[in-house]
Formats: structure tokens, sequence, C-alpha cells
């Protein structure tokens, strides 16, 4: 709102000399900003804040089969602190947001480094094909890899690897989001890595820096805000983990219980149990760890980042 | 957004459409009302929509048309299973959307009539029928006098198996279990440990109960005459022998575990990776279309017994139709529901037995000769019903509980994370019966 205000653009009047028409053209400049916020701002309420709040609301009753649906206050939410099941989902995606972060940042600034570092035809085919995994859908990208790692049909099947059993599956999930999330990161650094000035390279190396010295050394500090932009999503992302569980579970339903990730056992919650108001609990709950864990993680890397 | 409906679900529907319409004061006066009296019929023919997900239905529909000027069937496919049961689930529960009549398969029938979201078709002369269907099937669609959905097909289960392994091996047709065993190590040293005897889907819960049903376990004794009151019994000694019988086979490296409607489970059905399939009434018609590389090589042979010389069967799957409360003319919805796959419906049943594959549950139907004498070149020329039929006519009694996605999910994620961590079947069961009775009173149930 206070850019738009202070914007000469949307409302030159501003710079009128009576304190009078001063304030009535502040009135003016003010709704103007809300007319062009507007048609956000009813998205945001209709499609956001509302279900939101009814989410909210739901998740402060109870519903049984028999007696009905009655107000328990948070007792939904003390259910779900207690409930091992989510506690167990909870422990999986951190688990495996600690590991799927630095590796698939490291592999997207990696390609990000190295396209940057090269302008041949080849460096411009290999950003798009690193891209074009993010412009599959998910569902049909997971559904790929699923036949991928059947052990009738795969390419892989010689290997004779179970790529579901329940100590694989981590892995190959992990894989799967790697694969499609690897080469969108490597665009966002590669976007940051283009906005660098170039007559800082050209010092370094007047002062005898190596590329490999250049690029980790100077790129890499210089899109800090870029890498922990790009590294709050994945964090975002991991801790919502859905998809590709949900998809792969018929596979190996003994290794992807459906209570699998914290969101898997809310959907089933929801759509097997009917127990909304419990999944309401826990889609609530996750929202809150995401929250306190992306911002814990800005808190950490304040002073790397221009966000705060 | 059903943000209206959905705060006022303590008020009954009635009460909101009433309250809509006119004023908050209609509120208190709505509690009691003439729900049984039909609606005043429109001049012209009454559209019934119907929501199932059989396959070719639109010749069923087309016929049902054709031969009624009073009544018009508007189909809908609103999903397989479980999407389906959850669209109804959420339009019974908003009030509005619902269809006037839905399929539904057998499990299922306690947990929405539980909802009181189902007509009681008994009012609608249901019990007429009644003498077309046999007892253990009229008994899973009604309690005492109350008729909640009229069945439609079954799934007696027999046992398919591959002619050419059999010849290959020297395997012969077991009859009990211990043979079917002995089979499976015959198999297994014969082929290298190639093939194996069968997979066991542990992930569909459907299956599973057919093989308890079969050993005569009880895992619920639930009534909806007394909907409040349920008896749990899943880790039974029957459930529990079927369960130990299974672990052994899959520990030895007898029997696969590939989930089942996968595209492996698919592949082994269609190579020689499994020597048998515990199938269904439906299952021609679905390893027919998932398995036709393995066409002319099946023949069908009665469930192995427990007991040599018993007749013991049980049933997986099957489905019914049955009305619910927004049927604006619940007595025509329950003829539509009685007549769609009635007994008497014959070209109903042309299309549902040759092109759909179901297995009928009606006894005039079933007893007849087309469909007892029915060729099927999948199977050789073999006329499998004469192996179906006698088994469904065997099958006992058997109730499902009013929430079977709970059950059927305890069922297949305990015996699966079992077969996952190579831990005791056995104690998964009794992990599966300790948390369905943590359920069931949760939800307000006086469990036994």
């Amino acid at each position: 709102m206070t850019e738009v205000q202070n914007s000469p653009a949307v409302a030159p009047a501003a710079a009128g000399p009576s304190v009078k028409t001063g304030r009535r053209s502040h009135l003016r400049e003010a709704a103007t900003g809300w007319l062009f916020v507007l048609p956000f701002a009813v998205l945001l309420v209709a499609f956001l804040l509302l279900p939101m709040a009814y989410a909210f609301k739901i998740s402060l009753y109870r519903s049984t089969l028999i007696e009905g649906e009655v107000f328990a206050l948070f007792d939904n939410y003390k259910q779900a602190i207690d409930d091992p099941l989510v506690r167990e989902g909870v422990v999986r995606v951190l688990i495996f947001g600690l590991i799927q972060t630095p590796v698939m940042i490291g592999i997207a600034l990696l390609a990000a480094l190295l396209i940057d570092a090269a302008t041949s035809r080849f460096s411009r085919f290999f950003r798009l094909a690193a891209f074009v995994p993010y412009a599959v859908p998910v569902v049909i990208g997971t559904l790929m890899w699923g036949f991928l790692y059947s052990d009738s049909i795969g390419p892989f099947s010689a290997l004779g690897i179970d790529f579901v059993s329940s100590d694989t599956v981590l892995a190959s999930l992990g894989n799967i989001v790697t694969w499609q999330w690897a080469g969108y990161n490597m665009i966002v650094l590669y976007a940051a890595l283009q906005g660098l000035p170039r007559e800082t390279y050209e010092s370094a190396r007047i002062d005898g820096a190596t590329e490999v010295q250049i690029a980790l050394r100077i790129k890499t500090p210089m899109i800090a805000s870029a890498l922990v932009l790009a590294t709050l999503f994945t964090i975002m992302g991991t801790l919502q983990f859905f998809t590709e569980p949900l998809i792969l579970q018929p596979l190996n339903p003994g290794a992807i219980t459906q209570h699998y990730t914290p969101n898997v056992y809310a959907y089933q919650q929801a759509f097997s149990f009917q127990q909304y108001n419990y999944s309401a609990a826990i889609s609530f709950l996750l929202g809150a760890v995401v929250f306190i864990g992306s911002y814990i993680f800005l808190f950490a890397t304040r002073k790397r980042s221009a966000l705060r | 957004m059903n943000i209206g409906n959905f705060s006022a679900r303590k008020v009954s529907r009635r009460s909101v459409v009433a309250a809509v319409a006119a004023t908050a004061l209609a509120l208190t006066g709505c509690t009691s009302g003439g729900d049984d009296k039909p609606a005043e019929k429109p001049a012209g023919p009454v559209t019934i929509k119907v929501w199932a997900w059989y396959p070719e239905f639109q010749g069923v529909v087309d016929n049902f048309n054709a031969t009624h000027t009073d009544i018009k069937i508007e189909w809908t496919n609103a999903g397989t299973g479980q999407d389906q049961y959850t669209k109804l689930q959420t339009a019974l529960k908003a009030g509005k959307g619902a269809p006037d009549v839905a399929m539904l398969e057998l499990q299922e029938i306690p947990t929405f009539a539980l909802t009181k979201h189902l007509v009681d078709l008994g009012k609608y002369g249901a019990n007429d029928v009644k003498g077309d269907y046999v007892e253990w099937a009229w008994k899973q669609v009604s309690s005492g006098d109350q008729v909640y959905a009229i069945p439609v097909d079954a799934g007696p289960m027999a046992m398919m198996y591959r002619e050419d392994i059999f010849k290959k091996y020297g395997l012969t047709v077991p009859k009990t279990w211990d043979e079917y065993k002995q089979q499976a190590e015959k198999l297994k040293t014969a082929s290298a440990g190639k093939s194996f005897i069968t997979d066991f889907g542990a992930n569909d819960g459907g299956f599973m109960s057919g093989l308890f049903w079969q050993a005569g376990a009880q895992p619920y004794n639930y009534d909806l005459a007394n909907p409040t009151s349920i008896g749990v019994n899943v880790n039974s000694a029957e459930a529990k022998k079927v369960i130990e019988y299974w672990e052994g086979m899959v520990n030895a490296g007898l029997a696969d575990t590939t989930a089942f409607h996968t595209t492996d489970f698919y592949n082994g059905l269609g190579s020689e990776k499994y020597a048998t399939y515990l199938a269904a009434g439906w299952g021609p018609g679905y390893i027919q279309a998932n398995a036709a590389k393995s066409s002319g090589k099946w023949k069908v042979a009665p469930l192995p017994q427990w007991v040599a010389g018993e007749n013991k069967q049980g049933d997986w799957g099957g489905s019914s139709f049955a009305v619910t409360d927004q049927a604006k003319y619940p007595d025509v919805a329950a003829k539509v529901a009685m007549e769609l796959f009635g007994a008497k419906n014959t070209e109903a049943w042309k299309i549902g037995i040759d092109k759909a594959f179901l297995f009928p549950t009606a006894t005039p139907v079933l007893e007849s000769d087309t469909f007892k004498n029915k060729q099927y070149d999948f199977f050789g020329g073999q006329k499998v019903n004469e192996v179906f039929v006698p088994a469904y006519n065997a099958i006992g009694p058997f109730s499902w509980s009013p929430f079977n996605s709970y059950n059927f999910n305890q069922l297949t994620t305990n015996i699966n994370q079992a077969i996952e961590k190579k831990t005791s079947w056995t104690a998964a069961l009794d992990t599966a019966q300790a948390n369905v009775k943590t359920y069931a009173t949760q939800q307000g149930f006086k469990v036994q």
C-alpha cells in the first residue's frame, strides 16, 4: 500500500499546495490504491482467508459417527500432538528436508554456475533441458517415475533393486523431487548470476583468481539472497510433501503408508474417513510448523540475505 | 462455497431449506414432517439421477428409458469406488447435489445407512423382490424389514489357474489349502523360483476379507437395527488362521506380495509369474481386460478348502443400488433401483453378463441356462459359472462395520507394514483390532 501511495506516477496530485486539498487527494490516493489492490484482495479473501477461517472453525469442533458434531475447543489439536502417526510423518518430512534441501540446492547451484560460466549453444540447450521437468505436471512426472521404478517393465529392473521398498522409497521420492525442482531452482540462481556486475570477475581475474575461486568466493556469496529464497521455498515444499507419495502409494502401500507425511495423513482423515475436523486441526498444526520453520531459517540467515 | 450449509450441519437439512425459504421462526416447527409422502408428480416423465460406474452401463440406461415412458434416467459416472463415495458423502452432508439412486458396494452399505441418508426401500415394496435373492445377499442390504439397497452383482471367490503352467510343472489342482501349499512348493522348486503360486494383494481389504469370510471369521457383529452398538473381533482365531497361513506362504517365498491392481501385478498375470489368481465372480472380465496376453490359458476351479470335503465360500466385492434422502420421488427412485438390474430385466443382464462381466445376484438370472452355460474363450471355452454359481450359493452371512474405510485401512496398513518390516502378521492383526476398538469407542459406539 505505502508503495502505491508514494508513487508519483499513480497520484501526481499529491504535491498539491493546501493542506485541505492535500488531505482530500490523499483520500483519493488511498481509494485509487485500494482499487488497484481490489482484484487481488477479493481473490485473497475469497480463496485463502475465508477458507482458512472456515477450516480453523471446523478444527475446533469434534464430529463422531454416533454423537454428531460438538464444540471441542483444542481437543483435536491435543489429539494431533499426541498422535504417533502425525509425529512419524513430521519426523519423516524433517529428515527428508534435511537431506533433500542441500542436495537439490547444491545441484541447482552447480548447474547454474556452469551454464553461467559457459556461453556456448550447449549451455542454452542445457538450460532449457534442465528446466523441462518443471514444466511437466507433478502428477504426470510422478506417474512416469512410477513406471521407471517398476520391476517388470522399468529400464532399471535388471539392477534388481526394489525402488519402492520401505528402505529405498524415501530416496526414490527424493529423486523425483530433485528431478522436478532442481531445474527450477537453477533458473532462479542463474537469473541472479546474470544480474551480477561482470567487472567484479574481471578484477578478481587480474588479482589472479581461478575460475573455481571466482565461482565459489565471488559469485556464490553475491547471490546469497537468491540462494536463501530458493532454500526457503524448498523447505516449505518438503514440509508439505504430498503429491508424490500419494501418487506412488498404490505401488507399495506398506512402504508409503497413509500417514507417510502429515499432509497425506490429513488428506486421508478428511477424504477416506470423513474426519474433516481432525484433518483441519492437523493442517493448521502443519501450517504452524511450516511458518515457524521458515521463520527460524530466515532469522538464522538474516545477515546473508536481504530478506527480513 | 458451502459455508452456510456446513455451519448448519447440526440442524437438519430440511430445517436449513425452511430457514432459507421462510424465517428463523420456521426452525422449531419443522423437525417432524411428512417425509414418507411422495411429492406430487409432474405431468411428463420423472427424471431420476443415477450414479454408477458399471462398465457398459449406457446400454442398460438406454434400454430402461426406451421401455419406460414415465421415468427418465439421467446417468453420471461420478468415479469408481472411493472417488464416488467421497463425492456422495459430501453431497449428502451438504443437503444437495446427491443423485436419487447411487451405486454402493455391499461393504459400504452400513457406512451410508448409519448417516440416515438412505431411504428405507421396504416402504416402497422392496420386500416383494426379497425372494429373488439368496439369504446372505439379502442380509447384506437389509435389517429385518428395513431395506437399504437392492443387490446387483457379487463376487463369489474361486481359484483361477494357468493350465499351461500347471501342465509344464506337473502340478495338480489343489482341493485344500494344504494341497495348495504343497503345489506352491513344488512350483517353486520346479521353476527355480521364477513362478509363484499366486500374489497376495495385502493392499486390497476386500480380497483379505473374502478369505476371512471363507474361513468363517466374523470381524464385526453389527446390525443397523441397533446402530450404536458393535462387536469387534478383527483378530478372531479364524482370521488368524488365514493370516498365519499366508504369512507362512510369503515368508517361504511361495507367494508374491506385489500390490493388486498395479502394472507389475497385471504383468505377472500375463506372464508366467503367477500360476493361480484367487479371484471373484467379476474376475473373468477383470483378468481379460488386464492380462489379455494370457487368453485361453486360464481355467477356474473352486477355492481350496480349509477342511477337505467341506464347501465353505467367501465373497469379494459386489454392489447394489441405494436411494438417497435427496430423491424427490422416493417411490419412483425405489422402482428404478429394483428394476435397473432386477431379476426380470433380462435385457439389462444380457449387457451386464456379456459385456460388463458382472456376476448377478438375482437367483433367476444366475440360475438361467444362458448364464450357467456361457462359455468363455478366455478360459479355453470353460463354463466358468459352473464353478462360480455353486460358490455363490454356499456363501454364509457376514456383516460389515459402519466405518468400512477405516476397517479396510487398518487391515491393509498393518498387514502391509508387517510384510515390509518382516514382522509378525498375527501381531499386525492384533494391532488392527486394538486400533479399530479405540476408533469405534471414539466415534461413540458401545464396543463389545
